[in-house]
């Protein structure tokens, strides 16, 4: 399988690259402070054939939020990212007949609309979860990116459905040095310290029709986009492993099956994770809390039948495990995902 | 900063080599064994100090009086400290004495030009702190300020929430006011017209207050409005009036288009503590429909 890590060149530089620096230049940053130290400089960068690799853009947007110590960087950034302008794709967004399908869109051609953080959404009951994953970040700048994205994703839907949703946001942080930031930029409905970073909405939201909706357009333009990135890889290595742990949760292949899918050596695998600063244990781990969650809430499974399913002993065996992974117990992160849970 | 005052720093340059130049023409280079290391330290290190306080006050205010008393000033103290410390290297013979008149003219005239220039300076602040007011009160903290409205920010706000709390309890009222869909002028306009929006509400605001009143950018485009020994009937009228203004502004894009402006606000006492009041704040303004009657719908 065909994956992008942090070296690799598969960002379009025209797309989220330029708009970091068009939005530094109307904040009246000096525009070559972002890329001291890189090989590109404006105009290179703009090229229709330039691509940056996941590490430089890291890097960029460092610089930004160097450049901009007031807080308000990552939001306003993030704001104008969706539908962007990267060609089919953006169109394709730009005509989604509802909210359902551009959080669909976004999380199939996650590598070009939100390269470095990966989207995924999770049913909890009968609410929809949209909650991000590292793809290519750095746990440095996990913060900005987290910010980033999701006031990119709440302004896309601000802007095509005509109004505000009512978004709640939980983010795996403290709380902030600048909580005015989430709340003018998301809403109050905002609580730290929680474990996932993800912004829920109730699922009937995903189907209200938006105006500018045109199916047969989106159609269209997702065919357009399919030719324009054949051949490209569509997950980074991260997020392919991710997947891949997901869909065999139940008897979650080791390492080497894992190495093997990808198309690399054990050594290789290992050291990738080790450069995004993670392990294989704790992506397993991950994967298993995310499934919990979802057991939890859709299935209403008791600790005995998570462990089973897992394949754990018994419960006392997961809930300890559960403990040490999350620090909370099931039950404590279950609350923590309700409306109630909300204070 | 070396390259706008290059001209300083060449003149200053070119004066201490004049001297350097006057003292090897008509003095007597001293041995070695006969330097005085602690006074060539002392006086060089002065030297060199007092000149650079003058490239950075050179460098970083408006040129003018003030400027120019500042900088000679300290020009004048450097060049004396220089003549003290070239006395370390050179004999003068006892007959002439057109170095002592240096020593004893260029340090402390220096200091009488510094003296007058700190004068004026701060009659120069006394007129400029008019035109920071209703933008800060009581105290300066220029970390705080906004690189867009130049208004102070939210930590700001909450310190002075607490400070006014202090000094009069019970008494004082915040309003909140955000402007509706201005997410949509940034989309549709371009960033830099948001700004130039974000700008011009800032000084109608100003005009509107009160001087002792308090105007912060507190986050996006939501401002606070601080109006100190204030109730809530007053408040409530202050915000109505704030957003009808709001209204009533024609504010044009660079290309001409007018952006009819709308605004909701938020109002309380200061009764609670600052970080529940402004939690409530920003609640209501969400609840408040945020619509813009006038605005196409989206083409």
């Amino acid at each position: 399988m065909k994956t992008y890590q942090l070296n690799s060149r598969c960002i379009p530089g025209a797309y989220q690259p330029a708009m970091a620096l068009e939005f530094a230049r109307g904040q009246d940053v000096d525009v070559s402070l972002l890329l001291k130290g890189m090989a590109w400089d404006e105009h290179s960068l703009r090229q229709p054939e330039a691509l940056l690799s996941p590490a430089e853009h890291l890097q960029l947007l460092h610089n930004l939020a160097v450049a901009l110590p007031g807080g308000d960087g990552a939001f306003l950034l993030g704001q104008g990212l969706l539908p962007g302008h990267l060609g089919a794709l953006s169109h394709a967004l730009l005509q989604a007949t509802n909210l359902g399908q551009a959080l669909e869109l976004l999380q199939r051609y996650q590598a070009w609309l939100s390269p470095l953080l990966a989207p995924r959404l999770m049913r909890l009951g009968d609410e929809t979860l949209l909650y991000w994953t590292d793809s290519c970040a750095l746990p440095r700048q996990r913060a900005f990116l987290v910010e980033m994205m999701m006031a990119a994703v709440t302004g896309m839907a601000r802007w095509l459905s005509g109004q505000r949703l009512p978004w709640r946001y939980t983010f795996n942080r403290t709380r902030p040095a600048h909580p005015e930031q989430y709340a003018v930029h998301l809403g109050s409905a905002v609580q730290f310290n929680a474990y996932l970073d993800a912004m829920a909405i109730d699922s009937h939201w995903l189907e209200q029709p938006w105006p500018r909706g045109n199916g047969a357009g989106v159609e269209m333009a997702v065919a357009a986009a399919e030719q324009e990135l054949e051949g490209q890889p569509r997950r980074s290595l991260l997020t392919a492993l991710h997947d891949h742990l997901l869909a065999h949760v139940r008897r979650p292949p080791g390492l080497e099956a894992c190495a093997d899918m990808l198309g690399m050596s054990p050594a290789t695998l290992k050291r990738h994770l080790a450069q995004h600063g993670t392990h294989f244990q704790a992506e397993l781990d991950q994967v298993r809390i995310h499934v919990t969650l979802q057991l939890i809430h859709n299935q209403g499974y008791s600790n005995e039948r998570i462990a089973a399913y897992l394949g754990f002993h018994d419960a006392n065996n997961f809930r300890r495990s559960f403990k040490r992974w999350t620090g909370l117990t099931p039950s404590m992160l279950r609350h923590q995902l309700q409306p109630d849970g909300l204070d | 900063m070396l390259l706008t005052c290059r001209r300083a720093l060449m003149a200053m340059t070119l004066a201490a080599l004049a001297f350097v130049f006057l003292y090897g023409s008509l003095g007597v280079y001293r041995p070695m064994e006969q330097w005085s290391w602690m006074d060539i330290v002392g006086e060089g290190g002065t030297a060199l100090m007092s000149g650079f306080w003058a490239i950075l006050i050179l460098g970083s205010r408006p040129s003018g009086r003030v400027t120019l008393l500042l900088a000679g000033g300290l020009t004048a103290i450097m060049l004396g400290s220089w003549v003290d410390c070239l006395d370390e290297f050179f004999v003068i013979p006892k007959d002439q004495f057109w170095d002592n008149w240096l020593e004893s003219l260029l340090t402390p005239g220096g200091m009488l030009i510094l003296t007058s220039g700190l004068y004026f300076w701060r009659q120069e602040q006394w007129s400029l702190n008019e035109h920071m007011q209703k933008r800060e009160r009581l105290f300066r903290e220029h970390r705080a300020f906004d690189r867009v409205t130049q208004l102070a920010n939210a930590d700001y706000l909450r310190r002075q929430l607490q400070l006014e709390q202090e000094r009069h309890p019970g008494s004082g009222a915040l309003i909140l006011l955000d402007l509706d869909q201005f997410h949509r002028v940034n989309r549709e306009h371009g960033q830099q017209e948001g700004n130039r929006l974000l700008q011009a509400i800032a000084h109608l605001l100003l005009l509107n207050l009160r001087p002792e009143d308090l105007l912060c950018r507190y986050a996006g485009d939501r401002y606070a409005i601080l109006l100190p020994e204030s109730d809530l009937q007053e408040a409530a009228v202050w915000a109505r009036h704030m957003q009808q203004s709001v209204a009533q502004l024609a504010h044009h894009t660079r290309s001409g288009i007018r952006l009819p402006i709308t605004a909701r606000v938020s109002w309380g006492s200061l009764e609670e503590a600052p970080e529940a009041l402004l939690n409530r704040l920003d609640q209501a303004l969400e609840a408040a429909p945020d619509f813009l009657p006038t605005h196409a719908a989206l083409a």
